[in-house]
This record gives structure tokens, C-alpha cells and sequence, in this order.
């Protein structure tokens, strides 16, 4: 399983050599994307080689698989996060009738899309990276490349268009649980008014667009980095389950990044009123 | 010979899930001899030897090791026994993380409670005495399947044991390996005493070192004797496996 | 009927749920048991420590820079909005001391190492190395699986307070460069209202998250079958599972612990 260590390089050249590996994953990584969206372009221009129903099905597999899961824990995590804000408000203001509406922008702009989206790279990248990762390794791909189709095209493609619809919508679901869940807990443990809770003066256009935004860019990361380490999975179904742990933490790691750009470039562009 | 033997076989009967394999096995192994279990592939050959390690549960039936029941013993009773009785697997089972020396010195440094440096120092003396002293410093996914065999043997020879029993030591070997393991195996029977149980489709194993021969079939010992005195058996299933002809009067299941 | 047809599988599911949770809980209790006296191959844990924070720390310190410094980005109209950029360290600070540390970090390690040490050990019982050890009167609880399952809590502990600590760093970074508040500002805001309680909550929190992760991750390494595909599953299985249980965890850790 592991490979013979004969002779460890310095710690100089391995730093090096991890630089070199993480920029050249990096360019391929953005390729898959290049190629994942000429796909998409291909498709709607040709028409013919578009697998028929394929998209229906992959959005049907990401949205059956993840929604009890997403709603659970998004569920779990809206309560927990209210007992803390309540805990820490009481403690340093006193005055508890600002958590509701904070945590509902803070829902639709972020938590809601992201935590979606990290319970989404754990299922749904494994998924997709096994899968495409089997079909690499028992050389399917391959196959598929001799018959003339491209398997970006078929084989990418359906999964991203699917992924970022469904992550869109279980986002919406699971914002949707998590205010529900944290305005019991509110009521319950702190004995919040419901009606001063769920109060929705402070979300604007702008927290919507960009939770929006914020929700697509993962829908769009998860199958890209997943699919790429499922292309790039090597040797027998050994090569496939290490393909799906890179999937794993690279997606989530993929939307804690593109999470952090996206938050700053907002505040950047609204001149820090988010 | 005759009496209680070294290690006795009563009546074994195992099924999994709900197809039995062995139906009321019966075997007596003497000290010091080479014993072959034979049949064809499928028919409990394996199953047998690891119920002697305790990997499997009889279902019915009584094991005997010098003088002492071992069937109803649990995971932990067979620890005493396992160090007595030594089990080289089919595939070789090495420890890839691990050199071959690092590999014989492990049970040295678990069990004998020797240091590292006296480990490795004992465990080198064993891989020389299975002429592998050379590939030492290797690791199991750098060596064939010989090789990794003969490491193997090395490394259960550590605990000194009794008994020693072989899964298929020779199956997927070329005939040059698959006699030096032959060799091997004689070896440690004569010059350390010790018995050996060998699993095995190989005729020319057989021919070479067994010294009894049990010929299992249909879940029971078909017929058992010295090589020569089974060559020598009227028994028409007997002379099929034999001579290696694949038409016959034996049922072979599957086929 | 479709009703009918999903409760079956719905209760085969919960079945087969249980019986994961069970032999769960059978392993923990046999790893505790050796424990008691605490006699493990020592090389072993050595090795598992240094293999498995090597593997994590990167990434965890980049994850948690992120986390800290999010953290203030989505306190900052907040704190602007109240004028008491002073809070904005404490704003941030409570977050990922409390939650977002742990739970972030848990998760990575989970598909780093968790993932990783799954697929190993489900390759070793593929090609009966496991056995190999019953064979030698070499018990693999005490010899292969208590080391691993103690280099994991041990690294999941360390990492999060590296994680933290990073974090916290992260948080200042950004929002000096974001925000435009000073260093000594947000310091002070750290060790002004962050009490050590915060941060020990998160601490025992990491201690639960990095038993679930080793426990779940031997077991489903272990309890692999059909070869080289099982190890497949068993990796998925092995992540879902300690996603799920860092979720319930917490939820109950917080709610004990507050």
C-alpha cells in the first residue's frame, strides 16, 4: 500500500516540488472548469450529443441523496448557533431582540448556501468522484474518448448543470430550516418572541443576491473539483477511494475559499455595509 | 499409526450459510509428520486447517491438540495455541508497511519481549536460515510471490512453533519456487521436528515430501494413507484426483 | 406500492443503521478496555501521530485563516452598525472558538486523515493482514487499533488549537486589511472578552469529534468486505458517518457545556 521510502528529499526540495504539484493542479483544475463550460456552450449549441435526461437524473440523485441530510443538520446547526448568539448576546448587550433579524441576513447571505454546500461536498463530491473515478480506473473513460464523445461532455456536464440547480434549492430549504430551527430555540431557551424573531427588515436585495451567487459558485465548485480528482484517479478501486477523500476535502475546502473571496469581494464592493 | 493422534479431527461438521462444507471430517496427524489435505478447490481444504487456529467455529464435532480440546476455546484461549501452531497463509500476508526483517522481528519484539536491536538480530538469523537474508531491508510489494512465501515461513518459525500449517504453499508458484518451498518445508520437518499440515493441490508436492496424504471429499476424508498407498487405490474418485483427469466419477460441484 | 416499498426500505435502513451503531459501540468499549492498564505499542502511536499531523496541518491552517477571517467579514456591518469595532475581535473570536473552529477543522481531518486510515486499514483486512496478526497471538485492538484511535484524538486536539490560534490571526489580518482596524484594537478585543471557558469549550468539543472520527474510521476500516470495492464504500460510509456524528456531538456538547 505504501510506497518503499528509500530516501527522503530535503525538506527544501519537497516544498519546492509541493509548490510545483499544487500550481500544476491548480491550472488543471481550472481547465476542467474552461472545458466543463465550453461543454455546457457545446450542448445547448449542437444538441445532439446531449445525453437525453441525464441532467434530470443527476439533479434527481444529488437532491434525493442530500435532502433528509442537509435538512438534519442544517437543523442541528441553526439551533446551536442561536443557543450561542443568545448565550454571548445576554452576556456582553443584554438585548436579545436583534438576534433574529442578524441571523436571517446572515442566513441568506451566507451560512445557508455555505453549510449547504459543505454537507453537499461530502456526499455529493464523494459520489461524484467515485463514480467518475470507477469509470477511469476499469478505463470506461477511455472507451468513451474512442467513440468520439468528449467526456467532459457526457460524463461532467449533467453533473454540474444538476449540482448547481439542486445546491440553489437546497439552500433555499435549508436557510429555510435553519431560521425555523433557530427561532425555536430561541423561544424555548431564551424565551424569544417568535414575532420580534422572524423579522425580516434587515434583509435587502443585496444579501439575497449574494447568497444567491454564493450558492451557484459551490454548486459549480463541488462537481469541478470532484470530477477532477475522479479523472484523475489511478490504479484499481484503491486509486478510486483516494480519488473520493481528495474530492471530499478539496470541494469543501473549494467552498470555504470561494466563501471567504466572495464575502470580502462584497464588502470590498458595498464599502464595508454588507 | 494409531491411538490419539497429535492432532485430532472428530466428526468436524461446518456450513456457511447454510451449505455444508464439512460433513463429519475425521483425521488423526501424528508428531513430526507431513500431512497433505488434498481434494479440489472448494471443498473445505482451507476451512479445515484455520478452525486448528481458531478462525472458524465447528459447528459440531471436537478438535483435539496434544491431549486438549480446542474447539470451544474463544479469541483469547487461542492465544496460547496460535503460539504453538503456526499458520503461513495462502497469500503470503506480509505487512507492507514494514521491511521483511521489520516484518520477522515483529512477534520477536511482541512476544519474546526482545530489544529492537536483538530482535532485528534473531529475525535476520531466521531470513538467512530461509535464504532471503539478502532481500532484508526490502519490502514485501517489491518481491515475488516466492519469495514473500519463504519470508513468511520466516516469520511464523519466530515463535518456535509445534506445528505449522500451509495454505496452498506452492499455488501460483513456478516449479523452481514451488520446490524450494517443497524443500523448505522438509526441512523444518526434519531437522526442527516440526509437523507439518499442508493444504495443496500440488500432485508433485505430494509426491515429493508428504509423508501421509488425506484426500478430502465431499466433505469427509475420502481416503487417506501414504502417497504410495493412494496411488495404489482402487477408489475410482481417488484415481481421478490422482492422475488429473478432469472426467470421471468425482462430483465436482459447480461444473 | 410506493408507500409501502419506502417504508421497507426506510426500516431496512434504520436496521442497518443500528447495527453499524452497535458494533460502534462494541469496538469503542473493546479500545477502551485496552486502555486499562495502558499497555500499547508505543512505536506505533509515534508513527500515527507523525504520519497523521503531517497530512493535516496545511490544510487546517489555511481552512481555519479563512474561517477567522469570514468570521469577521460577517460581523462587521454588525459591529459597524452598533460603532463598537472594539467587539469585532470579540464577534469573531466567539464564533470559532466555540463552533466554527472545531467543527471546520473536525470535518477536514475527518476527510483527511479519518478517510485515509479507513482505506488503510480496510486494505490490510482485505488481504487478511489482519488475520495475519491473529495468526501471530498479536491482538489488533491493542496493537494496530489503539494507537491509531489515541494519534487521532491526540492530532484533532492539537490541530484545533492550531486551528484556533490561526484563526484568531486570520481574523486580525482581515480585518486590518477589509476593515481597517488596527492590531492593538482587535488583540485587545481577543483578551478582553474571549474568556479561557470559550475556548475549553471548544477544546473538549474537539476531544468528542476526534474519538467519533478515530472510532467510526477504524471501525468501518475493519469491518470491510468484498475486497477492494467494500474499501471504496467503506471510506464514503467512514466520512458520512463522522459528518453526522460531529453534528449531533455538537449539538449535545453545547447545549451540556455551555
Amino acid at each position: 500500500m505504501s510506497a518503499p521510502v528509500s530516501r527522503r528529499p530535503d525538506p527544501v526540495s519537497r516544498l519546492g516540488a509541493g509548490g510545483l504539484g499544487g500550481v500544476r493542479a491548480g491550472v488543471e483544475l481550472w481547465l476542467v472548469l474552461i472545458g466543463t463550460i465550453a461543454g455546457i456552450v457545446r450542448m445547448f449549441r449542437r444538441g445532439a450529443a446531449r445525453p437525453k435526461g441525464a441532467i434530470v437524473e443527476q439533479m434527481w440523485v444529488i437532491g434525493n441523496r442530500s435532502l433528509l441530510f442537509v435538512a438534519v443538520t442544517l437543523g442541528f446547526i441553526g439551533m446551536v448557533m442561536i443557543y450561542q448568539a443568545c448565550l454571548q448576546f445576554s452576556r456582553a448587550i443584554g438585548d436579545l431582540s436583534q438576534v433574529g433579524t442578524q441571523f436571517i441576513r446572515l442566513i441568506v447571505s451566507d451560512f445557508g448556501p455555505t453549510l449547504t454546500a459543505m454537507m453537499l461536498a461530502t456526499r455529493v463530491g464523494a459520489g461524484i468522484a467515485a463514480e467518475i473515478g470507477s469509470m477511469k480506473v476499469t478505463e470506461q473513460v477511455d472507451a468513451l474518448r474512442m467513440s468520439g464523445v468528449l467526456p467532459i461532455d457526457y460524463l461532467l456536464v449533467p453533473r454540474f448543470l444538476a449540482s448547481v440547480v439542486m445546491t440553489v434549492a437546497l439552500a433555499i430549504v435549508g436557510a429555510a430550516i435553519m431560521y425555523a430551527a433557530g427561532g425555536l430555540t430561541a423561544y424555548l431557551s431564551f424565551g424569544v418572541n417568535p414575532r420580534i424573531f422572524y423579522d425580516l427588515q434587515m434583509v435587502e436585495g443585496k444579501h439575497l443576491i449574494l447568497g444567491l451567487l454564493k450558492a451557484v459558485s459551490y454548486g459549480a465548485a463541488i462537481p469541478v473539483v470532484s470530477g477532477f480528482c475522479g479523472l484523475r484517479a489511478r490504479g484499481s478501486s484503491e486509486g478510486v477511494g483516494w480519488a473520493t477523500t481528495a474530492a471530499v476535502v478539496g470541494s469543501s475546502f473549494a467552498v470555504i475559499a470561494l466563501d471567504f473571496a466572495l464575502s470580502v469581494g462584497a464588502l470590498w464592493l458595498l464599502g464595508g455595509d454588507l | 499409526m494409531s491411538g490419539a493422534g497429535y492432532i485430532e479431527f472428530r466428526e468436524v461438521f461446518k456450513a456457511f450459510d447454510g451449505k455444508p462444507v464439512l460433513r463429519g471430517m475425521t483425521l488423526s496427524v501424528g508428531r513430526g509428520e507431513i500431512m497433505f489435505i488434498i481434494g479440489t478447490s472448494g471443498v473445505g481444504k482451507s476451512v479445515t486447517i484455520k478452525h486448528l487456529v481458531g478462525f472458524l467455529k465447528v459447528d459440531a464435532g471436537e478438535i483435539w491438540f496434544d491431549g486438549r480440546r480446542v474447539d470451544q476455546l474463544d479469541e483469547k484461549g487461542f492465544y496460547p495455541v496460535r503460539r504453538r501452531i503456526g499458520m503461513v497463509f495462502q497469500n503470503a500476508t506480509l505487512f507492507d508497511s514494514m521491511t521483511l526483517l521489520e516484518n520477522v522481528a515483529l512477534p520477536l519484539r511482541k512476544h519474546k519481549r526482545l530489544r529492537p536491536s536483538a530482535a532485528l538480530g534473531q529475525a535476520m538469523g531466521l531470513l538467512e536460515r530461509v535464504h532471503m537474508g539478502a532481500f532484508a531491508d526490502r519490502f514485501p510489494s517489491e518481491l515475488s510471490d516466492g519469495m514473500r512465501k519463504r519470508a513468511a515461513i520466516a516469520r511464523t518459525l519466530t515463535m518456535d512453533p509445534e506445528v505449522v500449517l500451509f495454505d496452498e504453499p506452492t499455488t501460483g508458484l513456478d516449479p523452481v519456487n514451488a520446490r524450494r518451498i517443497d524443500g523448505l518445508i522438509q526441512e523444518l520437518s526434519r531437522s526442527m521436528g516440526v509437523t507439518a499440515v499442508v493444504v495443496s493441490h500440488d500432485l508433485t508436492s505430494i509426491f515429493t515430501i508428504a509423508d501421509r496424504v488425506a484426500f478430502l471429499y465431499q466433505g469427509r476424508v475420502h481416503a487417506v494413507g501414504t502417497p504410495a498407498e493412494l496411488q495404489a487405490s482402487p477408489d475410482p474418485v481417488v484415481q481421478q484426483f490422482i492422475t488429473g483427469q478432469s472426467h470421471g466419477p468425482m462430483e465436482t460441484p459447480g461444473f | 406500492m410506493l408507500g409501502e416499498r419506502s417504508i421497507t426500505s426506510l426500516g431496512a435502513r434504520a436496521v442497518a443503521v443500528s447495527r453499524e451503531l452497535g458494533g460502534i459501540t462494541i469496538l469503542f468499549a473493546q479500545v477502551l478496555r485496552a486502555l486499562v492498564p495502558p499497555r500499547l505499542d508505543g512505536r506505533e502511536l509515534v508513527r500515527n501521530l507523525y504520519k497523521m499531523g503531517n497530512r493535516s496541518v496545511p490544510i487546517v491552517a489555511l481552512t481555519a485563516f479563512f474561517a477567522g477571517g469570514l468570521m469577521v467579514v460577517q460581523s462587521a456591518p454588525f459591529v459597524k452598525r452598533l460603532d463598537a469595532t472594539s467587539l469585532a475581535g470579540w464577534a469573531a473570536g466567539y464564533a470559532v472558538l466555540r463552533e466554527i473552529g472545531p467543527i471546520l477543522i473536525a470535518l477536514m481531518f475527518s476527510g483527511r486523515v479519518g478517510a485515509n486510515n479507513t482505506a488503510e486499514l480496510g486494505t490490510m483486512t482485505v488481504t487478511e493482514q489482519l488475520d495475519g496478526l491473529r495468526a501471530l497471538a498479536i491482538d489488533p485492538i491493542r496493537y494496530l487499533i489503539v494507537p491509531r484511535v489515541l494519534a487521532m484524538l491526540i492530532m484533532l486536539v492539537c490541530l484545533t488549537v492550531i486551528g484556533d490560534l490561526v484563526a484568531l490571526i486570520g481574523a486580525a489580518v482581515v480585518a486590518k486589511a477589509v476593515l481597517g482596524i488596527e492590531w492593538g484594537i482587535m488583540y485587545a478585543s481577543f483578551t478582553e472578552n474571549l474568556k479561557p471557558h470559550d475556548f475549553l469549550h471548544g477544546v473538549y468539543k474537539s476531544m468528542a469529534f476526534g474519538t467519533a472520527i478515530a472510532v467510526t474510521s477504524c471501525y468501518f476500516g475493519v469491518t470491510v468486505r468484498g475486497g477492494a470495492v467494500g474499501v471504496g464504500r467503506a471510506v464514503n460510509a467512514a466520512v458520512v458517518a463522522a459528518a453526522v456524528s460531529i453534528m449531533l456531538l455538537d449539538f449535545f456538547l453545547t447545549y451540556v457545556n455551555a
